[in-house]
């Protein structure tokens, strides 16, 4: 028994050893070659037919295909402004009423109830309403992120607002801090990693909520690529772009998680 | 002179989950200008409840409470308080968190960041001034909490259990950093502590708290000239051992 025990643990340093000589920033890249290597395995095996499970070189060259004949450029820029659109209306409102629902009893014995029953709805089950509201234009789309978006940024921000410490407002009033001071200086600020760890999510929102509704009515984006990827049983260009909003996704949370951690700097993990 | 607390029959309830809880029995308490007020008692007897009061945040239930006269009815710049947990706003640097109490003055700039710099040099940490709280240790965090809560020159200075997470070599510096910078501004301290050495060493009166619901139930006065020392004043040790024996009678039976 103890035997076992000092092998596994000699098994963990050693891995935990290899892993070190990688190096923090390598460690995804380790990852991924692991899995490439896997997918490559089984392209070059020939179990499945390409149409269902293309293998990595088909993918590439679908990609390099795509972005050749430009419609990769012109669906990753239509996508990424709805993306942007929705989410800035999304996330202006959220933190608006957010802030409102925290602070006014009025308003929050107004809204809060009447958000919170829309919390559950997913973003896919509004495309028809927003269809038959606002078209199959770009309207839709704006409207289906952006109602997304805005519930996510609503409710963190109304919960950070809720978890202000007393003794911050105590310090404030007893400081002489006005009403106006306090809201600015204190309350705002003590919520402001609860706000931003709403916008943090508000954004992946926006990724999710894109697609569906690009893969409903829309003649252009990556969620339409997908669509039409379907109708002509191009799996190739489905990974393709699978892969593409993956990494566009992760790579914008990355970016808003930096430009979290140096705007509540304050906030350590 | 101002800063002149005076309670009367003060009495504070809460609302509990089974009927009404007396935090604080009928209790009168006067707090003279410029004195150094200890208030010891176990913990959960009241004595926060009654800081609290008096610093606004905490409504009467019944009995006055006044300060320099007037009932005292929400916080107010005129009581200044120093809270254990330090209440350092995080996102301000040391400078800021001091400037934050000052605005109130509307000063123009330069002379808002000078007084402010004073305030810290008061406490020695003018080096420390643009660090953010979290890179400040607990003892320098609670001078830049005493350089805030000085800086706007208030009467009245209320500091909860402001020690007590610190270290005894902190302490006893903190100590006589407290009764300098006090002794130069001159404002009304009530100071809650539940370790009868510091309340003895620091203060001018101190108040003996029963077990909830709390009371005030000695009191005693300290003549002795400051910087004291437990050993420098034989009479503060009987004082210590009386004290002990009032906030733990099944020990001093046992």
């Amino acid at each position: 028994m103890a035997l076992n025990e000092t092998q596994i643990r000699t098994g963990g340093r050693s891995f935990g050893q290899m892993m070190t000589g990688v190096g923090s920033a390598g460690k995804p890249l380790v990852s991924f070659g692991f899995v490439l290597v896997i997918w490559t395995a089984v392209g070059l095996s020939g179990w499945f037919p390409e149409s269902i499970f293309p293998a990595p070189w088909s993918v590439w060259s679908a990609t390099v295909e795509m972005a050749q004949s430009g419609v990769l450029w012109r669906d990753l820029s239509v996508s990424l402004s709805r993306a942007a659109v929705g989410f800035s209306i999304g996330a202006t409102l959220g933190v608006g009423i957010g802030l409102m629902t925290g602070r006014v009893a009025l308003v929050r014995t107004l809204l809060h109830p009447f958000l919170n029953l829309l919390r559950p709805i997913p973003a896919i089950a509004l495309v028809p309403v927003a269809i038959v509201w606002f078209g199959i234009g770009e309207g839709s789309k704006y409207f289906v992120i952006s109602y997304t978006v805005f519930l996510a940024v609503w409710f963190n921000t109304h919960h950070g607002m809720q978890y202000v410490p007393e003794t911050y407002l105590r310090a404030a009033r007893s400081l002489g801090a006005s009403k106006v001071r306090e809201f600015a200086q204190v309350v705002v600020p003590a919520a402001a990693p609860h706000i931003f760890a709403g916008i943090r999510l508000g954004v992946a929102l926006a990724f999710l909520s894109l697609v569906a509704a690009e893969l409903s009515g829309a003649s252009s984006g990556l969620g339409f690529r997908l669509q039409e990827a379907r109708q002509f049983i191009r799996t190739d260009r489905m990974f393709s772009l699978l892969i593409i909003l993956g990494l566009l996704g992760a790579t914008i949370d990355m970016i808003v998680h930096r430009i979290g951690q140096r705007l509540v700097h304050w906030e350590q993990g | 002179m101002k800063g002149d607390v005076s309670a009367r029959q003060l009495c504070i309830r809460f609302d509990g989950r089974d009927g009404p809880v007396t935090a604080l029995a009928p209790t009168d308490l006067d707090l003279k200008p410029g004195t150094f007020t200890a208030l010891i008692g176990p913990s959960g007897c009241g004595k926060s409840t009654l800081m609290n009061a008096i610093g606004g945040f905490v409504p009467p239930s019944s009995g006055s409470l006044t300060l320099d006269g007037d009932p005292i009815t929400g916080p107010s710049e005129k009581v200044g308080v120093i809270f254990q947990q330090y209440a350092l706003f995080p996102w301000f640097t040391a400078l800021d968190n001091v400037q934050f109490g000052l605005k109130r003055l509307r000063l123009s700039r330069a002379e808002e960041t000078d007084r402010a710099m004073a305030a810290l040099e008061e406490v020695g940490l003018t080096a420390h001034k643009d660090k953010y709280p979290q890179a400040l240790s607990g003892g320098m965090k609670q001078r830049v909490a005493i350089a805030r809560t000085f800086a706007f020159g208030p009467e009245v200075l209320l500091m909860d259990e402001p020690f007590g997470a610190l270290d005894a070599q902190t302490r006893l510096i903190m100590h006589s950093l407290l009764i300098r910078v006090w002794q130069k501004h001159k404002a009304t301290v009530l100071f809650v502590t539940h370790d009868v050495d510091e309340a003895l060493l620091l203060a001018d009166h101190v108040h003996v708290m029963s077990a909830a619901p709390g009371r005030l139930i000695r009191q005693y006065d300290l003549p002795q000239a400051r910087p004291r020392t437990m050993r420098g004043a034989p009479e503060l040790l009987d004082i210590r051992e009386e004290i002990i024996g009032l906030l733990h009678p099944a020990a001093m039976s046992a």
